[in-house]
């Protein structure tokens, strides 16, 4: 049986975080309707945040509190997300990926965590072959450069088997700082690598989709299909007012703010 | 668990006509032998109705712990909840994917399994008994006839 292809979408300009948590929730809800009749479409799609710190689904109110206030007054957004893995930053200078994806529509479906695997395993090989960048093997999940050195992290969420939110890699040194600001992902004592320090040249986020697109339709065994927004119906059009939210927000903070 | 099965197949032959006609009979009539069903649903929930006490035991299955890996966080229902068959009723937490849980029947939350918060693992070493979620006073029994059979269950997942 092949596999229907995979639809991308890269957006040009950082978008706010949940604004595109709500563009995730309304493709959920549209691939769930469309499923009883079988029109299902799976999207990928890629893009950086404005400045953004984010929980899982794990993490209490009451554990958040003095985060939120502390990271909030730093200028960054903060957001309670339901997805695996605990507390995280998103921001440009990051590729984040969500595949919302159908993992039923393989017979037989695809496990979580195999469906994870396959994205961890997806990373390190595009860092290796387009970038000579290798990785070292750890108990946690997420992509390391060394024992204490995170590039790229993973946090998902699965309803009736769909997926929603994905994996973040950074690709310059823009994050960094923001990540030195907490212990991400509840690991101590690491810290966050990216594209431009491991490989010692200059690298765009821009430059990094093609290959991401590829190394995701490889890994995945699926045909990837550019979306074209304007002819997507409802799905177009909440992508296209989530483009003009992000131009109308305007600059971002480049560093955290010494309130 | 294969005692379990074995109860389900012995469930099978004798379907619930009588829930079906009177639910409110169940508990009452005397001397009737107490049943213990075992039904499953698509989204890898399993649930054992023990005719009896009215109560049915949500857990996941042994395949979907499986297929998650370890489990390292469970997200229960609250006790008194009143949940229709088919909404959100906790999470599973496991290798940075958080994946929902579903009431397989209609009913009232009436208990948890408080064991889960600071044991998650159970549920990969004993997903359909030690692990199960929670139980539920199915309000409309009638609905374990519309859920699938261990074979049918199978079926959905095996290639």
């Amino acid at each position: 049986m092949t596999l229907p292809p995979v639809f991308y979408h890269h957006f040009r300009t950082p978008l706010p975080y949940k604004q595109t948590l709500l563009l995730q929730e309304k493709i959920h809800q549209l691939q769930l309707a469309a499923r009883r009749s079988s029109s299902h479409h799976d999207i990928l799609l890629l893009l950086e945040h404005r400045p953004v710190y984010t929980s899982g689904r794990r993490q209490t109110e009451q554990e958040l509190h003095a985060e939120r206030a502390r990271l909030t007054s730093i200028g960054a957004d903060f957001a309670v997300a339901a997805r695996g893995g605990q507390l995280t930053y998103h921001g440009p200078g990051q590729l984040v990926g969500y595949p919302l994806l159908d993992l039923a529509c393989t017979s037989p479906p695809i496990g979580i965590r195999d469906y994870i695997c396959v994205m961890q395993k997806m990373i390190q090989s595009y860092l290796l072959r387009t970038h000579g960048i290798t990785h070292v093997p750890s108990d946690h999940t997420g992509v390391f450069l060394d024992s204490v050195t995170k590039i790229a992290s993973i946090g998902v969420q699965v309803r009736h088997r769909l997926t929603t939110h994905g994996f973040a890699m950074n690709v310059t040194k823009e994050p960094l700082e923001w990540f030195g600001q907490i212990v991400a992902c509840g690991l101590v004592d690491v810290k966050a690598g990216c594209i431009v320090e491991a490989k010692g040249e200059n690298v765009r986020v821009e430059d990094v989709v093609p290959g991401i697109v590829d190394a995701f339709g490889t890994s995945y065994g699926r045909d990837m299909v550019k979306l074209y927004p304007q002819n997507a119906g409802e799905l177009g059009e909440a992508i296209l007012a989530l483009e003009e939210d992000a131009l109308a927000a305007g600059e971002w903070l480049k560093a955290p703010s010494p309130n | 668990m294969f005692s379990a099965i074995r109860q389900a197949t012995r469930a099978r032959t004798m379907p619930l006509t009588a829930a079906r006609t009177s639910p409110s009979n169940i508990m009452g009539m005397p001397g009737c032998r107490t049943i213990v069903t075992k039904k499953y649903t698509e989204e890898h929930e399993v649930v054992a109705f023990d005719d009896e006490t009215g109560l049915g035991a949500v857990s996941i299955t042994d395949h979907a712990q499986e297929s998650l890996g370890d489990v390292v966080f469970v997200e229960l229902p609250a006790v008194g909840s009143k949940v229709l068959k088919g909404d959100q009723i906790g999470a599973v937490e496991s290798v940075k994917a958080a994946s929902d849980i579903y009431a397989p029947v209609s009913g009232v939350v009436t208990e948890v399994n408080e064991v889960l918060n600071s044991e998650p693992g159970l549920l990969n070493r004993s997903p359909e008994e030690k692990g199960w979620l929670c139980k539920i006073r199915l309000s409309a029994p009638e609905e374990m006839n519309e859920l699938l059979t261990l074979e049918s269950y199978k079926a959905t997942w095996e290639a």
